[in-house]
């Protein structure tokens, strides 16, 4: 009875659903897991590689984690080629304005600017929706450190740790759970590392399968950092998480 | 129109290191307004740009270069070469030809292997590389005999500095449009430093 309704975006079905977003959102649910934690003094997004081929070359590129400003960063779940082009889309946005009013860019306008280009592919044109979903974590002097969640709908909200990706719902009840209103940033790094490994399918937790980034204040400047793979294995091991090399298959 | 706001730009080349020297002067025609006004501009550890002529134009340039360079920093996950930037701000110029900016800009900065690069350009983009010296503004020509006269090639960062200073001030006091003493930037490979120079205040 569907059939009739998911070929295109700008039809809405006879219960009043946008199928063809439905359907983005199932192809993000099979991307690595990514999420984010909001904590006092940083926002923290950890995310899950999902290529891991020895073949690969990684450089100094990230899969998961982008810097979008000086004082925004996001991670992404979903199809990396519609994310690259919203990527883009959120680096112009954000230095327009910045010369347009020489000050950086408000995380939320950036955020809703963003949606608004998600939203416009769910109305009209007759372009597919872009199958990606987005974390983005972020400082700026009205309301300090923020974290978004945003999804190919175009909807976004305000959230204090959110996951997307795979396992997302398991993820995010976890995260219920054990989250405090006023977490340290050493503590959500542990608290989204511990959410992660129980998420993820793999049975041991190794560095090269992660990606680590904080937002955080160093005098007075923002500053978005990129856990190394090195420090990335000693925060693990101190957590208790990594496996010993023997035991993974 | 380039005598408008009054402006004195030099940089100069040493052994591994650059000057870039500016006056602090922002005039309207013969009323000085502003004894602190900066014309050179950081875009990053080892770039720098001066912008000589109209103050306007010198600052609507140098944000859209940032613009440019931040979404060149974001993608490439590296920062700009001076002889790109370079050609960057020439096509940006070029672009408005017919309705230019303008300004003068003398660009600076330290290349591969740290090694210095000067250049400057008029005002639709025509790159004027050179391995001495270069100069903008209402007092390049004083700065262009002041320079010829006391360039040394190979200075170290002190001597250069010295060097620069003595260049600029005594050119601005031929200038009645510049002065009000003078802001000298001197980069190494492993610091920048800043500091502001007294000389006839007028």
């Amino acid at each position: 009875m569907s059939r009739r309704y998911d070929s295109r975006t700008t039809i809405f079905s006879p219960e009043g659903r946008l199928y063809q977003v439905e359907y983005a959102m199932e192809a993000i649910g099979n991307a690595g897991t990514a999420i984010g934690i909001l904590s006092k003094d940083g926002v923290v997004l950890v995310g899950e590689k999902k290529v891991t081929s020895k073949l690969l070359q990684t450089s100094t590129s990230t899969e998961k984690m982008y810097k979008i400003d000086d004082h925004v960063s996001c991670a992404v779940a979903g199809i990396m080629s519609d994310a690259n082009i919203l990527i883009n889309t959120a680096r112009v946005q954000a230095q327009r304005y910045t010369y347009a009013y020489q000050e950086p860019m408000p995380v939320e306008q950036l955020v809703q600017s963003l949606c608004d280009t998600k939203q416009g592919y769910t109305q009209f044109g007759g372009l597919r929706p872009f199958g990606v979903s987005f974390l983005f974590g972020g400082w700026d002097k009205n309301y300090g450190f923020q974290l978004y969640m945003s999804d190919p709908s175009g909807n976004y909200g305000g959230w204090k740790a959110a996951a997307i990706g795979a396992n997302n719902q398991a993820a995010q009840s976890m995260l219920k759970q054990d989250y405090k209103d006023d977490i340290t940033r050493e503590e959500a790094v542990q608290l989204a590392l511990k959410v992660l490994s129980k998420t993820m399918d793999s049975t041991s937790l190794t560095s090269d399968k992660l990606e680590l980034a904080e937002v955080f204040l160093s005098s007075g400047k923002v500053k978005y950092q990129v856990c190394s793979p090195e420090s990335l294995s000693k925060l693990l091991a101190s957590i208790g998480l990594t496996q010993p090399a023997a035991e993974a298959t | 129109i380039f005598e408008y706001n009054g402006s004195a730009i030099v940089a100069m080349v040493g052994k591994n290191c650059f000057a870039i020297a500016s006056d602090r002067r922002l005039g309207v025609q013969l009323q000085t307004i502003a004894t602190d006004f900066q014309r050179i501009y950081k875009i990053h550890d080892k770039l720098f740009i001066g912008l000589a002529g109209l103050a306007t134009d010198a600052q609507t340039l140098y944000q859209k270069l940032v613009f440019r360079h931040k979404l060149y920093q974001l993608r490439e996950e590296r920062d700009m070469k001076p002889q790109t930037f370079a050609s960057l701000v020439s096509a940006l110029l070029y672009e408005k030809r017919f309705g230019p900016f303008f300004c003068q800009p003398v660009i600076a900065g330290l290349g591969d292997e740290d090694k210095p690069f000067i250049c400057t350009m008029d005002s639709i983009g025509a790159k004027e590389l050179a391995k001495d010296f270069v100069v903008a503004g209402t007092a390049s020509e004083s700065l262009y005999g002041a320079c010829e006269a006391m360039f040394k090639p190979d200075m170290e960062a002190e001597e250069l500095f010295e060097t620069i200073s003595q260049a600029l001030l005594s050119s601005v006091d031929r200038d009645c449009l510049s002065g009000w003493g003078g802001h000298v930037y001197v980069v190494t490979a492993t610091e920048v430093t800043e500091r502001i120079l007294k000389g006839r205040m007028d």
